[in-house]
């Protein structure tokens, strides 16, 4: 009997210290959470499903998220290997592997659902395809930077890379419209008629797109050839302004390599890479070589920078923004194909909080993080260009205290 | 009016053979022209969402539905197939009839409501936000149309519409079965439920739900789980192993019950909880809960196997297995959760209940069944050993091939922040209360079963009970301690 005593005043003793021990760090929990916050990923290495038909990937070089949350990427066919591509000879040289088309559809589960893309009647296909956008009417719009004649892939892989040095005249000096089956709509420039960046009827090497629901404008990152933003109507195609950094006159003129020690560039350089505009009307543009963001108007007033990474040289640091999905759009995640990470930056002062990811070829690690996009939920999906050449997804699971400025990679651990 | 209990029935026939028929034709157009559907022609993914708001003596049904889900409907083009908006709106009203209206039953207090009237068809962006709310999404469908020269592709359309069916009251219980499979391959819907009192009750499912009783009694909530209880145990393979591996050494109802009891409470702990949203929400979680299990199967089938099993030591052993199968009933529980509507507790209990009625219904089978085999097919033990071992081949299998996608996962250790350690605390002290109640429990009503009774008459078993007769007959012998 005091046996029993003792046990239940043992037990009751420890239940008490357990419930003072909790209620302690549910007061230091809430202490945490007024200080510095930003949302936590988790890599989903299941995502997405293996595509049918002995399909590959090649350079991944744009993703975007429709209203119906499916995930759209554009890939280059024409970037993989010989041996990459031996179901596609004449005969089949084995069983694996053949190019994917270009553009893919895939859903929230990581189900291929759609595929299109190439050349067709009517419109000139990208030689280098770059970045891919669906608007807010659900239509697909497509860039390019190749140089040189487009070719059906996956005949040719040497004159694809992402920055192409050394090549010829631009070939890719439009932009393309299409349904999200694949049906062409309308098309903005011709190919190698670029006449620089103050020529209204064509682009250079466009690189990102975006649509302005509020004004149904097209504005156009322009991009690997010229130094500029573009607005058109996104109807009719017809240009209505355009502009280079802090909002001057764009000029070819070159500026020789990047040099971190040097004031700012007065303009951009190859390639100004993202033009993305918040909910508060801001366009976000990225600069890539540059190591920075500018922020404009919709009118192409500059309204702020922020140099990310400075010391990056070469491919530079600012190679694709995304917001995140609430309204606010508090935070702005930035892939970085340089540095092979993603930062997470707060949209209001464009400050770095915290950043995740790391070089590699395993799920979370990056070789040439090149695009980005947010879904309705909040989950993040990249994609890689050169030979990183593949879609990733990152699991939002919520906004957490920040511990590290650099968290690595973001393995699957923590429960939210 | 008719009763969905008649109505049902009947309706339910038809349903089904339509079903089929659409079933069957789907499966053709994917065999025979692949490259069609990856054109859309019948959408893969659909999302519809719907508002169903009772108001006064009306019920407003609110739904948006992608333009591409309407098939054979002819929308009127212009130019390079973008939708005319001026005259688009008797094609919608009409897709919204054929597609929508007559694919939905609604039921007030049982009895299905008329057909409804249209109030509002629009069509809008993909993009569109306003069904966020019911009142944003309420304000849109009434509010100005898209103007006539947008530009926008026919098949990327949302058509909006907003249906009113006549009721008796909004205070009514109301039903209803979303028969919108049709629109796609795979559809989603995201219904969001608004009674009088303010509330928001919002439920998701793919397919055909059948009847969801929207604000169902406790009874219709219960009766409805104890369903999906007792036919989730009976579909569930690993779940049946596991409990073929009880049975076998132990082939009374009297000497299970300590053990089944043990399973249940244990795994109505972890349901419960996970239900609560306490169980760890680990990306890796699900896959090392499905290991687990397997895992259980074949220590269990080893367990008979090697022999020795007491009643004492297998009911410990079942409930730590037990919090681990709840895990994996809460996993086959999570989509269908949403049905309770405000009687959660209710429903898990009575789940449980359904699982409860299914073991027992196993177990009527198994024992008898097991009992003529060991009587007239092989010997006790060498079947229990048979029987166990092809168990255990199956259940080895099973872990290796769910450990190896357990393995894809790289474990690492989170950060400790203080509101993880807290919520340790929390399930430290839930895990001390169901200690205090076990050890009590066993205090107060000792286990009366002998120990080893199962394997007793087994020559090749040496049990405990008999280690323990064997000790205390040398003592005898001894005539004193030994």
């Amino acid at each position: 009997m005091k046996r029993n005593v003792y046990i239940g005043v043992a037990f009751s003793t420890l239940l008490i210290a357990l419930a003072v021990a909790s209620t302690v760090l549910e007061k230091r929990a809430a202490v945490e959470a007024a200080g510095v916050q930003a949302p936590r990923f988790e890599v989903d290495p299941m995502w997405p499903k293996p595509l049918p038909n002995h399909w590959i990937l090649g350079m991944t070089i744009g993703v975007s998220v429709d209203a119906q949350d499916h995930i759209w990427i554009i890939h280059r066919g024409g970037s993989l290997e010989r041996m990459e591509n031996y179901l596609a000879a004449n005969p089949p040289a084995s069983e694996c592997c053949m190019a994917a088309p270009p553009v893919l559809e895939f859903d929230e589960e990581g189900n291929l659902i759609g595929h299109w893309g190439g050349p067709g009647q009517g419109y000139d296909w990208p030689a280098s395809n770059h970045g891919i956008t669906v608007d807010y009417k659900g239509n697909v719009w497509i860039g390019g930077n190749g140089r040189g004649a487009a070719v059906a892939p996956p005949t040719q892989a040497a004159a694809l890379n992402e920055s192409q040095p050394g090549g010829g005249p631009f070939n890719d000096n439009m932009v393309l419209k299409f349904t999200q089956d694949g049906k062409f709509l309308m098309q903005i420039g011709h190919p190698g008629q670029s006449k620089g960046s103050n020529d209204l009827e064509n682009l250079k090497g466009p690189a990102k797109m975006f649509v302005d629901k509020d004004a149904n404008e097209l504005y156009v990152a322009d991009g690997y050839g010229n130094h500029r933003v573009i607005v058109f109507d996104a109807d009719t195609g017809k240009a209505k302004r355009y502009w280079g950094a802090y909002g001057h006159k764009p000029d070819d003129t070159s500026l020789g390599p990047y040099n971190p020690d040097a004031p700012p560039a007065p303009q951009f350089r190859n390639p100004v890479h993202c033009a993305e505009i918040a909910n508060d009307g801001l366009l976000y543009v990225c600069d890539r070589v540059n190591d920075r963001i500018q922020v404009f108007k919709k009118d192409g007033t500059f309204v702020k920078e922020t140099i990310i990474a400075k010391r990056t040289l070469g491919d530079g640091s600012v190679w694709d923004i995304a917001f995140s999905k609430d309204p606010q759009q508090k935070y702005i995640f930035l892939a970085d194909g340089s540095n092979e990470k993603v930062y997470i930056i707060l949209r209001d002062t464009l400050e770095i909080l915290t950043s995740f990811g790391d070089g590699g070829r395993q799920p979370g690690e990056f070789y040439a993080v090149h695009s980005i996009a947010t879904d309705s939920k909040g989950n993040i999906f990249t994609t890689e260009t050169y030979r990183g050449q593949r879609v990733q997804k990152f699991v939002y699971k919520g906004v957490a205290p920040v511990t590290k400025k650099d968290q690595g990679v973001v393995w699957p651990k923590k429960a939210s | 009016m008719k009763s969905p209990a008649s109505d049902s029935s009947s309706a339910a026939c038809n349903k089904n053979a339509r079903h089929l028929w659409i079933s069957l034709f789907i499966a053709a157009l994917v065999f025979l022209f692949p490259h069609a559907l990856m054109a859309h022609d019948i959408p893969n993914d659909v999302t519809v969402q719907v508002f169903v708001k009772p108001e006064g003596q009306k019920l407003h049904l609110l739904l948006r539905v992608p333009l591409n889900a309407m098939r054979d409907t002819e929308f009127p083009e212009r130019g390079a197939g973008y939708l005319d908006l001026a005259r688009v709106d008797a094609s919608l009203r009409e897709a919204a009839m054929v597609w929508i209206a007559d694919a939905i039953s609604v039921y007030e207090d049982d009895s299905r409501l008329p057909n409804p009237q249209i109030h509002e068809v629009r069509a809008s962006f993909p993009s569109d936000k306003s069904f966020a709310s019911y009142d944003e999404a309420n304000a849109h469908v009434t509010g100005p149309r898209l103007s006539n020269d947008v530009q926008v592709y026919w098949n990327q359309v949302m058509l909006d519409v907003l249906f009113e069916y006549p009721i008796h009251s909004d205070r009514s219980r109301f039903s209803i079965h979303p028969g919108l499979a049709r629109l796609g391959l795979r559809v989603v819907t995201a219904l969001r439920f608004l009674p009088p009192d303010g509330a928001v009750r919002a439920l998701e499912f793919v397919g055909d739900p059948g009847l969801v009783r929207l604000d169902p009694h406790w009874y219709q909530a219960a009766l409805n789980f104890v369903k999906l209880g007792f036919f989730h145990i009976l579909e569930g393979t690993d779940h049946l192993l596991f409990l073929f591996c009880l049975v076998i050494p132990f082939r009374s109802l009297r000497k299970l019950i300590p053990v089944v009891t043990s399973f249940t409470v244990a795994h109505s702990i972890t349901l419960i909880a996970s239900a609560y949203n306490l169980a760890p929400d680990f990306l890796w979680f699900p896959p090392l809960i499905e290991t687990l299990i397997a895992m259980s199967i074949v220590y269990m089938a080893l367990e008979n196997i090697v022999g020795g099993v007491g009643v004492q030591r297998r009911w410990m052993i079942t409930f730590g297995f037990g919090l681990v199968h709840g895990f994996g009933f809460s996993f086959a529980l999570r989509q269908t959760l949403q049905f309770a509507g405000s009687h959660l507790l209710t429903s898990l209990l009575s789940f449980n209940i359904g699982v409860e009625l299914g073991q027992l219904l196993v177990l009527v089978v198994l024992i008898p069944v097991l009992h003529a085999f060991f009587r007239f097919a092989v010997a006790e033990r060498m079947g229990t050993i048979i029987l166990s071992a092809l168990v255990a081949h199956t259940g080895w299998h099973w872990m290796l091939d769910r450990g190896e996608r357990l393995a894809q996962f790289r474990f690492a250790w989170p950060v400790l922040t203080a509101a993880m350690l807290a919520a340790a605390m929390h399930w430290l002290m839930a895990m001390l209360i169901v200690a205090a109640l076990m050890w009590y429990v066993v205090k107060r009503w000792p286990l009366r079963f002998p120990l080893g009774e199962a394997s007793s008459r087994d020559p090749l078993t040496i049990g405990t009970a008999q280690i323990h007769s064997a000790r205390q007959s040398l003592k005898t012998e001894m005539g004193g301690e030994i």
